[in-house]
Parts: structure tokens; sequence; C-alpha cells
């Protein structure tokens, strides 16, 4: 029954931004930072289990008493999510949010 | 073992929880409703309340349960559980607030326009979420076995009867407080005694070579067949599980902006992650004191036995009553949130009895104690599953279904209905029989059976193939709106678009920043057409989102939702 509902994509200022290169950009930004941060801390856990299963000796090696190279590696796992956090809350406060917040003054004023 | 003083406490966290509920309600009835109150409340409280229902019974007993029976391998399932935390940060939380979507259902059906999928996903969110509330009755029954030998079902009737007077009078906004108290209660409860174990286990071995030879099997990592590919597959389904879990995904909507959602997110980490190393320090304690266990096939029991292997009397009593206390918080918190989120599926769309707010909140409390009593009754048929395994399955289940339709319906345009539904199938009929095989012990040999044991790295990456495949397909099918939708996903949150009128962002707006004037044709003006074109009033409480059940009448007028959309 909805399918009566006026279809008035054309002159949607929404899809109107969505076309602009601002946009565009924007999105764009987001992806180059993100995509690569994600790629590369899921590849340090996936090294993690790696080293665990081909580096045995190396990950069973002592470093002080029972503490092995495995169970250090594996803590830092907690430490290195928290600063990827750290990093990608710290770009998106700096960099991203003033720029979406400038193209959203200036979309504000068109409409 | 004497067990008084941990009945005690087990009573006390009951009451007290019940007690702090009442004390939420009361307060947040004096703000407008419970989403403003939340922002009163600043980060730490929130991210409190967010790891409170967070870490479960899994969490307080299974990892330490884990780190003993089968070592240090283990770890990740904490480091999976805080990871999946930031992907759902950085690739969900912040498009998902702005669709205006609560919960997973709305999502699909806003992003898919389509109602079947909407079904789907609420069927999905029943399954996971009784599938995840299973374990925490588990624990609850263990629990109360452990300390006073009475029989499994005591404890998981409790926690019923305590959830249920929990959920009952105020819906979502009397748990938020519950939470955070749960959080700090967990956290203490670990730390105290441990501080008590290490001095114990310090002052006792005074040659450390008695543990050595103790974990000499323990310090190599990653033993046994098919030891990648398990632990690639935990480690995909606790990364892309998280997003897909009912109860998680909502609490990001008590954050204020998208800032405060980062804010929230960091003190998060630092709570899980400070919270995680306690049950490994536990489960490694184990390993010197307490090994025999895993041959009685206790190994889950650890947390709450190691007290008294290394004292006697009134210190031994009053730390295993502390544990015991924490232990049954983090199963009162974590199926309070699940209860409240199931129950609010169940009664917004698999029954209805009438319409109107009264019938909402009827509806409501009827849906809150099914799903109680059927979660009760399966928890009875499972037992016997390790309380961690069946949570990691339950992860694999939502990284096969729910992570894709998220991760694809933000990201690529081109999701269709078809598509989202298949995918989901597939993925979901693979996890669920994974599930159903390990529930019931039915023994599948060879690779089969490994995959079986550890869906995901299996089912995560087929659910997401046939969703692209099946989406490429049926492109002629793609969703009426996609463009519009997708700006809305992915707009900057500042650009007044009125995407929907039932976040706390809305009166962040209002307050800071020039009101711009609303554009004539935003989404949710569409979407309020098209409804009042089939007939249906924004008003009916029943087709908003769940915790419109428990608001006043004219904050759901305030909250006319995409939701109310049925095409």
């Amino acid at each position: 029954m909805s399918k009566d509902a006026p279809e008035r994509v054309v002159d949607d200022p929404n899809v109107a931004m969505q076309d602009s290169p601002e946009f565009a950009q924007l999105r764009s930004k987001f992806r180059k930072f993100v995509f690569p941060l994600t790629a590369l801390f899921l590849a340090w856990y996936f090294l993690y289990v790696l080293l665990s299963v081909f580096a045995k000796d190396f990950m069973g090696t002592r470093v002080i008493g029972n503490v092995t190279w495995g169970l250090i590696l594996g803590l830092l796992q907690f430490v290195s999510t928290f600063t990827i956090t750290m990093v990608y809350a710290r770009w998106a406060d700096r960099v991203f949010d003033p720029e979406a917040e400038a193209l959203a003054r200036k979309m504000g004023g068109q409409q | 073992m004497s067990n008084a003083a941990s009945i005690v406490a087990v009573v006390l966290v009951s009451i007290a929880s019940l007690a702090v509920g009442a004390f939420g309600l009361r307060l947040s009835r004096t703000m407008s409703d419970f989403y403003v109150a939340s922002r009163g409340v600043g980060p730490v409280l929130n991210a409190s309340a967010i790891s409170g229902e967070y870490l479960s019974a899994a969490s307080f007993l299974g990892v330490a349960g884990l780190i003993l029976a089968r070592g240090v391998d283990m770890l990740w399932l904490p480091v999976g559980w805080t990871a999946g935390y930031l992907l759902l940060l950085v690739f969900v939380a912040a498009p998902l607030r702005r669709s205006g979507a609560y919960t997973l259902p709305d999502f699909a059906q806003l992003r898919l326009e389509s109602v079947v999928a909407r079904r789907a996903s609420s069927l999905l969110v029943v399954a996971i979420g009784l599938l995840y509330l299973i374990p925490q009755f588990q624990g609850a029954g263990l629990t109360l076995r452990t300390l006073t030998g009475a029989p499994s079902w005591v404890g998981q009737l409790a926690v019923a009867v305590v959830v249920c007077l929990n959920v009952l009078p105020g819906g979502m906004r009397s748990v938020t407080l519950v939470q955070a108290f749960h959080y700090w209660l967990k956290l203490l409860a670990l730390l105290t005694p441990l501080f008590f174990l290490l001095g114990a286990l310090g002052g006792r071995s005074g040659d450390p070579d008695v543990g050595a030879v103790f974990v000499a099997d323990w310090v190599e990592p990653l033993r046994g067949d098919h030891a990648l590919y398990l632990t690639y597959s935990l480690v995909l389904a606790t990364f892309f599980g998280t997003m897909g879990l009912p109860h998680v995904v909502v609490r990001f909507y008590t954050n204020r902006d998208g800032r405060a959602a980062r804010r929230a997110t960091l003190a998060v980490l630092v709570l899980l992650s400070g919270f995680y190393l306690l049950p490994v320090l536990y489960g490694v304690i184990g390993r010197y004191v307490a090994s025999d266990l895993v041959a009685a096939g206790r190994a889950d029991s650890v947390v709450l036995e190691l007290p008294s292997r290394l004292f006697d009397g009134p210190v031994a009593e009053g730390l295993t009553a502390l544990l015991a206390a924490g232990a049954f918080a983090a199963f009162l918190s974590t199926s309070t949130g699940l209860v409240v989120s199931v129950a609010g599926v169940v009664s917004q769309d698999l029954v209805r009895w009438g319409a109107g707010h009264r019938q909402g909140i009827r509806t409501f409390r009827l849906s809150t104690v099914a799903v109680v009593a059927v979660s009760l009754l399966l928890t009875i048929v499972s037992a016997g599953v390790p309380v961690a395994h069946a949570v990691e399955l339950t992860f694999a289940v939502a990284a096969s279904t729910f992570c894709p339709m998220l991760l694809l319906g933000i990201w690529w345009r081109g999701l269709t209905a078809r598509g989202a539904i298949a995918g989901m199938v597939v993925g979901g009929g693979l996890s669920m029989g994974a599930v159903v095989s390990t529930t019931f012990g039915i023994a599948t040999g060879g690779w089969f059976g490994v995959v079986m044991t550890q869906p995901a790295a299996v089912s995560v990456p087929l659910s997401f193939a046939t969703m692209v495949l099946v989406s490429v397909a049926t492109r002629a099918s793609a969703p009426e709106h996609v463009a519009r939708t997708m700006v809305r996903l992915h707009a900057p949150e500042h650009i007044d678009l009125n995407r929907g009128s039932f976040h706390p962002e809305r009166w962040y707006r209002r307050a800071s920043a020039p009101v711009s004037p609303v554009s004539p044709v935003s989404p949710v003006t569409h979407v309020n057409q098209s409804s009042a074109a089939n007939g249906a009033t924004t008003e009916g409480t029943d087709s908003g989102t769940q915790h419109t059940a428990y608001d006043s009448g004219d904050t759901t007028a305030r909250r006319s939702q995409p939701t109310a959309r049925r095409d």
C-alpha cells in the first residue's frame, strides 16, 4: 500500500548531498583511515595465532620464571586493542569531526 | 564446606539489585525519560553499565575454567571480546545511531525495506538471546550447587525470579543503574580474594620449582589437533559476533553523540581489559592448586573453589561468599539485559495482543515471563556444555548472521533483502547446526566434526559470500530508497536530517547547536507519510521500539519511529 507514497527521490536534498563531492571526499577519508587501521590490527591478531602454531619454540621460551613470550604477547593484545581505539578516537575528534561539522554547516546553509 | 555466608551473600546481592533497580526507576521518573536520564549520568557510569552488562557468567566463571582446562590459548576469548567492541565502535555504532533504528530488526527493515527481513531478524534475536541466556542460567545453577550442594535448578530458578522482578516493574529504565552497580561489584568480588590468594600462594611456595613442574605442559601455546583452525574460528566469532548481540548494540544509544560514544568505548575497554586479567589469574592459580577439577569435569567452578583450597575457616567462607556474590551479579546483569532485549522484540514483532499503550506494556510483561520460562526449560534440557563454550557458539551464530547483514548493509549499497535473508539462513543454519550438535552431544567425525565444534571460520565467510552473490543476482529488486538510507547512515551527525526523533542527540542539538530548519523531505517525514497511507497510527506504542513500551504517552508520541512503516 505504501507503494502509493509519493516518490521524491529526485529533488531530495539528502540525495543531492550524497552526490556532492565534499560528502564523497569525507566518506573516502573515513575509509582511508579506518580500513587500513582495521587490516593492521586484524593482521596483528592473526600473526599471534600463526606464531603460536608455527613458532612454538619461540612462544614457549621462558622470559622470566614461567612467563613465556606467548603469555607476554597475549597480554599485549589487550594493550594494542586499547591503543588502537585511542588512536581512532583522537583521529575522529581532531580530524574527522571538524570536517564533518564544516560540511554540516555548509549543507545547513543550503537548505 | 560451610556455606551460610555464601547464601547470605547471594540473597544480599539479589536484594541490593532490586533496591538499586527501584531507585533507578524513581530517578528516571523525575527526568523526562530514560535516555535523558542516561545522558545526565556521564561516561564513567555509562561505561560501567555497558561493562556490567557485557561481563557475563562466561567471563566470571568460564574464562578461568577454560584457562585451567585448556591453557593460555584461551586468552583469545577475553581478547576477542574486547576487540569485538572496537569493531562495533568503528564500523557499526555511528551509522546505526544515525539510522534511528533501535534494534537489529529495526535496522533490517529500515535498510532492506522488507518485512520478511525484519521478521527473520526478530527470530534470530530471539534465538541468539535464548542461546546466550542458557549459559547464564547454567552458571547460576552451577554456583549454587558448588556452594550448597543444592540441585542446579534451584540456582537457575533463583536467577529467573530475580530477573523477572527486576524487569517487570520498570522495563529498560531501571536497568542501567543496576548494571553499573554490578560491574563494580563483580570487579571487587574478584579483586579482593585475589590478593589473599596470591599472598597465600607466595607464602606457600618457597621453592619455585614446584610451580614450574606443574605448568610445564601449559606454557607452550596452542597444542592439539586443528589448533590453528579452532583458534582462528574462535577469534573470528568473538571479533565479529559482538556487534550482533542484541543487548550490546542497544547500549550505544545511551551515549549523547559520536564523541561521547568513543569516550565511553575507551572507558569500556579499560574496564573490560582490567577485569579480564583477573579470571586469567584465577585460572593460573587454579593450575597450581586445583588442577584436579579438570578431570572431575568441574573446571567452571574453579573461581569459586579456590579460596577453600588455600584457606580454612572464616577467611575461606568470607572470600567464597564474596565470589558467589560477584558471580550472581554476573548472571543477573547479563540475563536482565538479554531478557529486556528479547522480550522487547518478542512483544513488538512476534506476538501482538491488541494495540495501544496499555496492551503494549502487558504484552511486554507476558513476553518477559515467557522468555525467562523458555530459557529455563532449555537450560534444563541442555545441561552439560561448558559455560564458556556455549557462549562461544552464541557468538558464532551472531557473527554469521547479523555481522554480515550490518557490515554489508552499512558499507555496501548493493545489499538486497533477498541477499541478506539468504545469507542469514545459510550462516545461521550452519552455526545453529553446530549449536544443536554440541548441545545434544551428536558426535561427528573428521573435518566436519571440527567445523561443528567451532563453526565461525567457515560460516562467517560463507554468509558474507551468500549475501554478496544473491544480492548481485537479485539487484533488480534493490530497496527503493537505498540512496536516501545510505545518506542517512553516513551523513555527519550534526546535519539536521531529523533522522528519527527518539534518540538523545536531539536534545543535545537543540541545546547547543543552532537549529536549522528541518528538511521538508527528510526520511522520517517520508516514513510517516507512508505509514499514514497504511492506515497505521504513529501513536501505537507496540509498533515502536521495544523501549517505548515503558515510556509515558507523550514521549511515545514524540518518538515517531521509522519502524512504524510496514509495507
